[in-house]
């Protein structure tokens, strides 16, 4: 969470007026990150990292079947390879690497896939917001029908039908969260449509376009934000049921949701080899969502936290 | 309101019609069909021709779509390819299971999660805030199986306090209901409570810097009653609306915990209609996952116009 | 709760021939000191001869109790749960069905077989007529008696364009089916075959009542009544007090899936049912180390393959497959994939399970990456795409490890994982490369025949080979158990080497897999027939509880 107290002190220092964070006011260029958003920060970092560099500074390739034994604990060495530092999963491989290489499959599908699916969502719930009528309608109707359907139900369909491929992968992930998009900037773009600044650009005889830039998106963003931080948690969430499904990923590739669902026999008998991509996963998503939070609670943040000064 | 109710209800159904040719579609365009999946590896060309010609499989698909859809206009739901039973008898145990589980989950996630999406949002940044968020962040970043099955292990196998699976079947007691249903509602509860409370802290924050709220704090409104009193309601919108998607969730969406628990519910009687191509079946779900979705949205919208006057009547 | 149990072995785990020999020993009267030499002298210490001889004992003394509920989880169900075995398919249908209905004959856990509703059975000496003297006493569930009618209609049910049978080219060398009097019916085969009785011991020929067209609700004459059957839900089965013999040990049995194996195994391990199939070879540590349940694991002729298609590139290059199978690390497979519950492979699918016609004397094939490496470079090819579906547990990992080894000899081997779900149709025996898992079979000519023959609609590679499809009838007739032994020899080396002639079968097949379940200790009279599931689904009728 953010530390509100202090960034509000300092721009007060810089001796800024309450007027600023009026909404009309231009976005403030600089963003100051609490303490858990520098956390965040430094764990996205490393992951991304990860994805660069991950399959070399891994220990083992992820498809490598050497170790001594499956669910060996952290630390094990297997003679002539090296040091299992994470323990080995429930076909002898080493989990560090796997974690490491998975790293890009795992971040990469997901994040592209989220950004794919906010791109698609926001853009025609925000239209349909704006432009309502018949565009709306079928719009709302074709978004409603892939809403109302189960995710997992629309991954099989799709992944049986077409196979699963990485692209497809993606595909499939934004097609069915720009739905869940698609509604929520819908229903923020009718709330602020109805704003009386809105109605005064209309009134001025702006164009649609720059009303959304200008006056829809920008008031949008703070609860998109969070959302997308959920969604973000979601699509790797998606990705890794696909594999209960025995779909996903291709083996032997490495996904942190899919060595969590393979590894689960061990938790039976207290091997961690589930456990550690599933800290992996937590790592990311929260990190994340700490970024999101200080990002969006710069504003409403601060001006809770004036009232209680 | 009465008549954009009426309306609504038009557009539910042309929803409906959508989902049907959809699901359609999709079914049609997967690799194999009943006869091929049902017979397996065991399969031969006769085998599978008269297999397909007791089932009725050997019409073309649009004409087996519009037999679908014209005996549902009577009320039936025809017949499973797959197994040969009839989907009213397949699917209706099923449906009060799933209803009980998505209503039990949202009596008790619903208002503790708004509860304590307000807490949030009413103290920012505070440990309360903190302690919310790390707490929700951390519940629902792992996958759901991994919940529930590290659950199982401690209360099911180790304490051996509630039952490992929860195959209910009709003919137990409220307490045996009870006890089996525990960590089915507990996942569940985890994964959708999350969602609700951080939307609901982000509504109210992103409204605390609307104009009004502005002057309301010029004018030395106090606090408390500024969030309770005016951003609350200028957010109900947005937050009933993921509370729609979240109820719509527990209906059709939760095959893991399902499969996972062995409960015997709707979600994954869809996705095992849709591995074995049984079309009557898969569509049966798909229009009950769709009318339900379709009401909740309703309610959501009109709940979103009683509580903001703008939206009440559109200039 | 993960204390460590005895580790001294008991009679459930020596090899199949071991147990054949100890059981029928004691059976037999032998002493427990002559067993114990016996075991000795094969090179057992003192103390686990001891061991192993005292859990036979118990095995054998204990009476079946009456009384009881049992609760078993099968690993798959849906909305395709049918009651008609004809169209079974799945564990959880067989079980159904062995409660509710009867066969001609039983299948025995050696695959001998022995009189069920047909009370004798006899062949003429040429083996082209059978005679099935059926029992008198045999009622319905509904209280209507058996006759040969209801086996004529059970039967009928396996020919003709309409049938929907999955058991169909089993019986096709049945000419006639005929009635001699109201409970005696007779085969008349079209070719020799002294495998019958078996083959109608299998799951597909239970005997229904004439007549019978809806399987919602079907009548039996089994050790159990159905009282409740709920298609991807769950079935009842009540005890049939009525029935014609001595009669099921428990008082219900109640029926239906788990098809998370992770859930399973901890229903399991909670004590929430009390038989589980299809254990996860993973899962075998934690159900050892916790007291009160046990692997139940029988060795069998079950196994893994990887097709190369015959007609087609890659398969079509002998020297790939060869390639192809001297690149299997088979006893990894074993130790890891299988963590030890099976047996090396090799190559063609006659094991040690189908006893005196397994051939010993065919060399086995083992990991050789330069004999590999050879016959790649021979072949000229560097890659091809593997279509794995995870058809049996450990079958996408067994591909995994083969693609890794691939790698070492420069063979690129992708493996491309598709979905259970239309493999059959749409992947096997249409995909140039593919996996395969079968069931081990009653018989080495069933088998082979299914899977091998030249005109068989399940040839996984569509290898031609006349040499063995004649081999295949001509052993059918053979009494003279040298020379079977010999034919059946040829038939393995065929497959597995080829001849002069002719190329092998394309197949590889690196593991035989046991039939992995579990149970909890309160449940016996599981028994070790090795065709299916928890000794080959028989266990309705004869498991008991303990605690009753």
């Amino acid at each position: 969470m953010t530390d509100a107290t202090q960034g509000a002190e300092t721009e007060a220092e810089e001796g800024k007026t309450i007027y600023d964070e009026l909404p009309d006011a231009p976005p403030k260029k600089k963003l100051k990150l609490s303490w858990t958003g520098k956390i965040g920060v430094a764990l996205v970092a490393f992951w991304i990292i990860m994805v660069i560099v991950g399959p070399w500074v891994a220990p083992f390739h992820e498809a490598d079947i050497i170790a001594d034994d499956s669910y060996l604990g952290p630390g094990y060495v297997t003679e002539g390879e090296g040091t299992h530092w994470l323990g080995t999963d429930y076909l002898e491989r080493d989990i560090l690497s796997r974690i490491l290489w998975g790293a890009r499959m795992t971040v990469g599908i997901s994040f592209i896939a989220t950004l794919l699916a906010y791109a698609m969502g926001v853009t025609a719930g925000i239209a349909a917001a704006v432009k309502r009528g018949w565009y709306d309608m079928i719009l709302s109707r074709i978004n409603d029908a892939i809403l109302s359907l189960p995710t997992i139900m629309l991954g099989l369909l799709i992944v049986v039908a077409f196979g699963s491929s990485i692209p497809i992968l993606i595909g499939t992930a934004a097609v069915i969260y720009a739905s869940s998009v698609f509604r929520i900037a819908r229903a923020f773009g009718q709330e602020i449509m109805v704003m009386d600044y809105v109605e005064a650009a209309q009134a001025r005889g702006e164009t649609i376009w720059w009303i959304i830039f200008r006056e829809v998106l920008p008031n949008a963003v703070m609860p998109l934000a969070t959302d997308f931080g959920l969604r973000l948690v979601f699509v790797v969430l998606f990705i890794s049921s696909l594999s209960f499904l025995g779909l996903g990923i291709q083996p032997p590739a490495a996904d942190w949701g899919s060595m969590v669902r393979q590894n689960l026999e061990g938790l039976q008998y207290g091997s961690l080899a589930p456990v550690w991509p599933a800290l992996a996963i937590a790592s990311f998503t929260i990190a994340i969502n700490l970024i999101v939070d200080d990002v969006s609670a710069k504003s409403g943040g601060d001006l809770a936290k004036k009232m209680i000064s | 309101m009465q008549r954009m109710v009426i309306q609504r209800i038009w557009i539910g159904l042309a929803t409906l019609w959508v989902v049907s040719v959809m699901v359609f579609i999709m079914t049609a365009a997967l690799p194999g069909d009943v006869a091929a999946i049902v017979l397996g590896q065991s399969a031969t060309p006769e085998s599978l021709a008269a297999y397909r010609a007791e089932r009725g499989l050997d019409q073309p698909l649009v004409f087996q779509y519009f037999g679908w859809l014209g005996s549902l206009m009577t009320g039936d739901l025809g017949i499973s390819k797959a197994g040969g039973a009839t989907i009213s008898s397949l699917i209706a145990g099923r449906l009060y299971n799933t209803m009980l589980l998505a209503a039990i989950v949202a009596v008790i996630s619903v208002p503790v999660s708004v509860m304590l999406g307000l807490l949030a949002a009413m103290y920012p940044g505070t440990w309360i805030d903190r302690v919310l968020t790390f707490g929700t962040l951390s519940l629902i970043s792992v996958p759901e199986f991994f919940i529930a099955t590290f659950m199982v292990l401690i209360l099911a196998v180790k304490l051996q306090w509630l039952p490992a699976i929860a195959n209910i079947s009709g003919d137990e007691t409220y307490l045996e209901l009870l006890r089996g249903l525990a960590m089915p509602l507990i996942t569940l509860i985890i994964v959708v409570a999350a969602q609700m409370i951080r939307m609901t802290r982000a509504g109210i924050l992103n409204v605390m810097n609307s104009p009004y709220i502005e002057m309301a704090i010029l004018k030395g409104v106090r606090r408390n009653r500024i969030i309770l009193r005016h951003a609350f309601f200028n957010t109900i919108g947005p937050i009933v609306n993921v509370i729609a998607l979240n109820l719509a969730y527990l209906v059709s969406g939760v095959v893991i915990v399902e499969t996972i628990f062995a409960y015997p519910g709707l979600a994954k009687l869809m996705i095992d209609g849709v591995q074995t191509r049984d079309l009557p079946l898969v569509q049966a779900c798909a229009m009950i996952f769709c009318g339900t979705y379709v009401v909740l949205i309703i309610l959501a919208d009109v709940a979103a116009i009683l509580a903001n006057p703008r939206l009440r009547n559109p200039k | 709760m993960t204390k460590s149990k005895d580790n001294l072995p008991t009679i459930d785990n020596v090899s199949v021939e071991d147990r054949v020999t100890i059981e029928t020993g004691l059976r037999r009267g032998a002493t427990r000191r002559e067993v114990m030499s016996w075991l000795v002298a094969s090179g057992a210490t003192i103390a686990v001869a001891g061991s192993i001889v005292t859990s036979a004992k118990k095995a054998l003394a204990a009476t079946p109790k009456k009384g009881g509920k049992l609760k078993f989880a099968s690993d798959l169900h849906g909305p395709s749960d049918t009651l008609d075995p004809g169209l079974n398919t799945s564990t959880i249908d067989y079980t159904r069905s062995r409660s509710m209905y009867n066969s001609l004959c039983q299948i025995n856990d050696d695959l001998s077989t022995r009189p069920e509703l047909a009370e004798e059975y006899s062949s003429n000496e040429s083996v082209t007529e059978w005679t099935f003297k059926l029992r008198k006493n045999v009622k319905f569930h509904d209280g209507s008696n058996f006759t040969a009618d209801d086996v004529l209609y059970t039967m009928s049910r396996h020919y003709g364009d309409k049938s929907t049978s999955t058991a169909k080219p089993l019986v096709a060398d049945v000419k006639e089916w005929k009635k001699v009097d109201s409970h005696t019916v007779k085969a008349i085969m079209s070719s020799p075959n002294a495998d019958l009785p078996v083959i109608l011991g299998t799951p597909q020929f239970k005997i229904l009542k004439d007549g019978t067209t809806d399987f919602q609700k079907s009548v039996g004459t089994g050790p159990f009544v159905t009282t409740e059957f709920k298609p991807g839900q769950r079935s009842l089965h009540k005890r049939n007090d009525h029935y014609w013999r001595d009669g099921a040990n428990v008082e219900e049995i109640e029926i239906f899936a788990i098809t998370d194996k992770v859930a399973r195994t901890s229903a399991l391990l909670s004590g929430d049912i009390d038989l589980m199939q299809a254990l996860d070879p993973k899962a075998i540590r934690q159900i050892e180390s916790t007291d009160g349940v046990g692997i139940w694991s029988v060795a069998s002729g079950a196994y893994f393959g990887i097709c190369a298609m015959t007609h087609t590139s890659p398969g079509n290059n002998p020297d790939f497959v060869k390639a192809l199978q001297y690149i299997q690390r088979r006893e990894k497979i074993v130790k890891s994939v299988l963590k030890g519950q099976g047996t090396v492979g090799n190559d063609h699918p006659i094991n040690i399970a189908y006893g005196a016609d397994h051939c010993q004397e065919l060399p086995q094939r083992t990991h050789d990456l330069d004999k590999a490496k050879f016959h790649l470079k021979k072949s000229g090819i560097t890659s091809a795409e593997l279509n794995v579906a995870e058809v049996g547990p450990g079958m996408t990992d067994i591909c995994l490890l083969a693609q890794r080894e691939a790698q070492k000899i420069g063979l690129d081997l992708q493996v491309k994982k598709v979905p259970n779900d239309g493999y059959w149709g749409a992947i096997w025996m249409k995909t140039p490369l593919n996996v395969v898992t079968w069931n081990m079979r009653p018989t080495a000519n069933v088998m082979i025949n299914l899977a091998f023959a030249p005109d068989a609609p399940w040839n996984d590679t569509l290898w031609n080979s006349k040499r063995l499809g004649k081999l295949l009838v001509e052993s059918r007739g053979v009494t003279d158990l040298a020379k079977r032994h010999e034919m059946y020899c040829e038939m393995q080396r065929l497959i597995s080497v080829g001849s002069d002639e002719f190329p092998p079968s394309g197949m590889v097949i690196p593991a035989h897999r046991n039939y992995l379940d579990a149970k909890s200790d309160k449940i016996e009279g599981i028994g070790r027939m090795p065709l299916g599931s928890l000794g080959g689904y028989e266990w309705p009728e004869f498991a008991w509880r303990t605690d009753a």
